[in-house]
């Protein structure tokens, strides 16, 4: 007789064994002195490179605000000739970068901010800004009367560099003195990382997230410390979600045939984030992660350079090697990002509390079976 | 001596390296082979700075009794015909001995082995006598069936073998085609002479060019007697696979020009527009065989069938244009399939695998073969004719050249180079583009894929072909000019006697080419 009762669904999730490993307090990336050389290395330089971000994107929000041509956006207000020289040379840090993951943050929402940005109130703050700035700007006038919400939208970008930058500060801060730790000796493993990270966000959860800017001597504020802005929740969670999850279908990020519909019309969906990366990307320049490696190329300690050398390729893969290090120290972010968002304690012993635990991150590994979360389990550059 | 020399550098290169009494790591070996090779490469260009290009007949000629009761004389010369296969075989050996691995199994016997062969091949290129060309055409034959059988692939043995049997029947072929001639015509030499014929009927001489045409169309290889190159190109090591495509296959294209067209004009006139035929089955086969593989080796051994088939075209057009495009075609596929077979072993060492429906992604610039892969798109488009590059010239000529005697022939001829593209760009888009593997996609999780570094000597050989292949593609004069005063005078006498009905006063307004069209 054919059985036609439904088979009973296996409650075990596919990747239990990584939601167990949270709850121990470890990390998706397992450890071993080589990952941990390697994520501790890359998170310096990453560190070095995040800070350059945050520094330009704060600029860029405060100083080059409704500036409609910023020629000179990338040089921090500090325009030479021998700088621009560098520039065209592009021995420099790749800004753009930051650019890509702002608007990525911007399209993909999510969180206070982006609930802000579409609220009356903004729409207030930003037109008193908009008209002081106007004043005196004959074309732009001209542009907000016949286009009135070109500017807000310039407006709306410009929180999202100062949101990123404020974000990125912290985290580069994070990042510089957790290698600072492992350079004395104080970091010994991969869950040390994972909870000096995590320790990091639980304390800088409730950092305000402000924007306000200068114009004609006056100050105008775009995100008032009044709204409650704060780190975790309102940039924080929307940058893992839109950078590490979301990400964007650049080439590069991963190999796609958009023709055969193989980009979701849904970008809820999306899963070209940094966790689902092809480090083996099909060539092309200007894309983000290659901008990116090649920043961090410049940053990288002693050790880890030399440990890259001693690779199949050598030097010549080194942007590979990094991306796959990158790869797996965001692997370690996002467990610290997981630890910290989870709705109980990890040791709690309450059944219920276990269970959201439990239900809480069985969500986030849906969503990271198609990750690269095998991949980097593997001792194997 | 000049010419002798060609002879002798390669060979007492094989001699020091075989017999020298004290025993050699395999790096001083392989210096010394591409030393001898080098110095040839120079003698040839030493040759070409005192070469007549005004001249039409044999220059350099000299001469020395052997066997006289046979008939047999070292006798050599040097034209416009063979200067410039003589400089692809020395330039291709000395690139076939540079690429080849210094951990080599028994180097003293390979690359000996390969000095003989270049040094037999020039011996070919300038023998003339009939009976000294054999010679030098069979000295080839052992070393080349020895580097496949002993420094092969795993079915080595079986395309030795097939290679031996197919290659000997044409040397009979040739031999008894040869000696039916002297014997016919009563002549008491072997010495090369284009009126030998002269005295023999239609029917004899129609017999005899049927005997050169298999003998000759073996060793090119035209359809249906190619079987014997696809396998052994597979086996074949790829400094091997470069020799035999880049140089001895020309002594069959070679052969075809100056003994099939010059000793038999009168047959060869009544068998054109059937050799023409021939030629457009040749091309159209090798380029629909070649869309059909999926080992990357075989795809350029059938597009190597599909472009001798065109010299065919142009000998049988039999214009001074088309047999300048003979020549131009000859030294062009010497180089571009010495280009690829070079690349194709260069991808086979780094991956393992030549499967074209397993390799993807080779031009990834970090982890791929990213400059290989740039070279190897630089040859397929030379090998397709895009202009620039020596391929496209020499096609042209061929095409111009015989278009007005085989128009159709020539047409179909023409949707073979468009083939090429088809088949290259097949192979390029295949492995050469999309994500990097280099074997069938899995469920199993697998690292990162990471090729083993590409070293500048692996690419250098294929840095250096290519810089000719565009170098004579820019400025194909450089391949050209040698070949014109000899061409003029090659021609047979059926072509001269139509050419001297053409009006003077066309002449006179036109170059010689365009006139003699």
């Amino acid at each position: 007789m054919t059985n036609t009762l439904p088979k009973p669904q296996s409650s075990v999730h596919p990747l239990q064994s990584f939601i167990d490993r949270l709850l121990r307090g470890e990390a998706m990336l397992p450890h071993s002195p080589t990952n941990l050389l390697e994520v501790v290395g890359i998170l310096k330089s990453y560190g070095m490179v995040l800070d350059a971000y945050s520094k330009n994107l704060i600029y860029i929000a405060e100083e080059q605000f409704l500036v409609l041509f910023p020629f000179f956006k990338y040089f921090n207000g500090e325009v030479s000739f021998a700088k621009l020289l560098k520039h065209w040379n592009h021995d420099r840090i790749n800004y753009e970068y930051a650019e890509y993951c702002m608007r990525t943050m911007l399209w993909h929402g999510g969180g206070g901010l982006d609930a802000y940005l579409d609220s009356p109130e903004f729409k207030a703050a930003c037109e008193v800004a908009v008209q002081a700035k106007i004043k005196t700007n004959l074309p732009l006038r001209a542009l907000h009367r016949l286009f009135p919400e070109f500017l807000p939208e310039q407006v709306r970008q410009s929180a999202y560099y100062s949101g990123l930058g404020q974000f990125w500060t912290v985290m580069a801060e994070i990042f510089l003195t957790l290698s600072d730790r492992y350079d004395n000796g104080e970091i010994p493993d991969i869950p040390a990382v994972v909870k000096y990270i995590k320790d990091g966000l639980v304390a800088a959860a409730n950092v305000p997230i402000t924007y306000s800017v200068t114009i004609s001597g006056q100050k105008f504020d775009i995100i008032p410390d009044s709204l409650g802005l704060t780190f975790l929740p309102d940039t924080a969670i929307p940058y893992v979600e839109a950078v590490f999850f979301r990400g964007t279908p650049f080439w590069g990020t991963v190999s796609y045939n958009a023709q055969a519909q193989q980009i979701s019309p849904d970008q809820s969906r999306f899963t070209y984030g940094a966790l689902y990366a092809d480090p083996l990307p099909t060539g092309g320049v200007g894309i983000p992660p290659t901008l990116l490696m090649q920043d961090m190329r410049h940053f990288l300690p002693d050790y880890l350079h030399d440990y890259y050398r001693q690779g199949l390729r050598g030097e010549d893969d080194l942007h590979v090697q990094i991306t796959q290090s990158f790869q797996k120290s965001m692997f370690c972010v996002t467990s610290a990002a997981l630890q910290g968002l989870l709705p109980h304690s990890a040791e709690t012993t309450v059944p219920d509390e276990q269970a959201a635990n439990q239900a809480f991150l069985a969500s986030w590994m849906d969503r990271l079976m198609t990750s690269r979360i095998h991949v980097v389990q593997l001792s194997d550059r | 001596m000049m010419l002798s020399a060609l002879i002798l550098i390669p060979l007492a290169g094989a001699i020091v390296t075989s017999l020298w009494p004290q025993e050699w790591p395999a790096d001083r070996i392989r210096k010394i082979a591409l030393a001898a090779q080098g110095i040839s490469l120079i003698w040839v260009g030493w040759l070409a700075t005192q070469y007549n290009i005004t001249l039409p007949g044999m220059q350099f000629v000299s001469s020395l009794a052997w066997i006289e009761s046979l008939g047999l004389t070292y006798r050599l010369g040097l034209d416009g015909l063979s200067l410039p296969l003589l400089f692809v075989n020395s330039l291709l050996g000395a690139i076939a001995v540079y690429s080849s691995p210094v951990t080599i199994r028994r180097p003293r016997l390979y690359f000996s082995l390969m000095l003989v062969i270049s040094s037999a091949v020039a011996g070919a290129f300038l023998a003339q006598n009939l009976l000294l060309f054999f010679i030098f055409y069979e000295l080839e034959l052992i070393p080349l069936y020895l580097l496949i059988a002993i420094w092969g692939g795993a079915r080595r043995g079986y395309a030795a073998t097939k290679f031996l049997i197919y290659t000997a029947i044409s040397g009979i072929l040739i031999l008894g085609g040869f000696l039916g001639l002297v014997w016919l015509s009563g002549a008491s030499t072997f010495d090369y002479d284009p009126g030998f014929a002269q005295t023999l009927t239609l029917v004899e001489q129609s017999v005899l060019l049927v005997a050169l045409l298999i003998g000759f169309g073996i060793k090119i290889p035209l359809f249906p007697f190619h079987t014997w190159l696809p396998d052994a190109h597979v086996e074949a090591s790829t400094p091997i696979s470069v020799l035999l495509a880049g140089v001895l296959l020309k002594l069959g294209t070679y052969g075809l020009v100056r003994f099939g067209l010059q000793l038999f004009p009168a047959a060869w006139s009544e068998f054109a527009p059937w050799l023409a035929g021939w030629a457009v089955v040749s091309v159209l086969y090798g380029s629909f065989a070649a869309i059909a593989q999926r080992d990357m080796k075989k795809m350029v051994a059938y597009s190597s069938i599909g472009h001798m088939g065109y010299v065919l075209l142009a000998t049988a057009a039999d214009t001074p244009l088309s047999i300048l495009g003979t020549v131009m075609q000859m030294v062009s596929h010497g180089l571009i399939s010495g280009l690829l077979f070079l690349l194709v072993g260069v991808v086979y060492a780094k991956t393992g695998t030549r499967d074209l429906t397993v390799l993807r992604g080779l031009l990834n610039p970090e982890r791929g073969l990213p400059i290989v892969g740039s070279l190897m798109i630089l040859g397929v488009m030379a090998s397709a004719g895009i202009p620039g590059m020596v391929g496209f010239i020499s096609e042209f000529v061929v095409f111009r050249g015989s278009f007005l005697a085989f128009p159709a022939q020539t047409l179909l001829c023409m949707i073979g180079s468009g083939l090429t593209a088809v088949y290259f760009l097949l192979l390029v888009n295949r492995a050469f583009f999309g994500r990097l593997a280099i074997r069938p996609p899995s469920d199993a999780v697998e690292p990162d894929l990471n090729l083993p570094r590409v070293s500048w000597s692996d690419r250098v050989p294929a840095v250096v072909l290519a810089i000719v292949i565009v170098a004579l593609g820019l400025q194909p004069v450089w391949l050209s000019r040698w070949s014109e005063a000899t061409i003029v005078a090659l021609r047979s006498p059926i072509v001269e006697l139509a050419e001297a009905s053409t009006p003077a006063v066309l002449c006179e307004t036109s170059t010689t080419f365009p006139c003699a069209l």
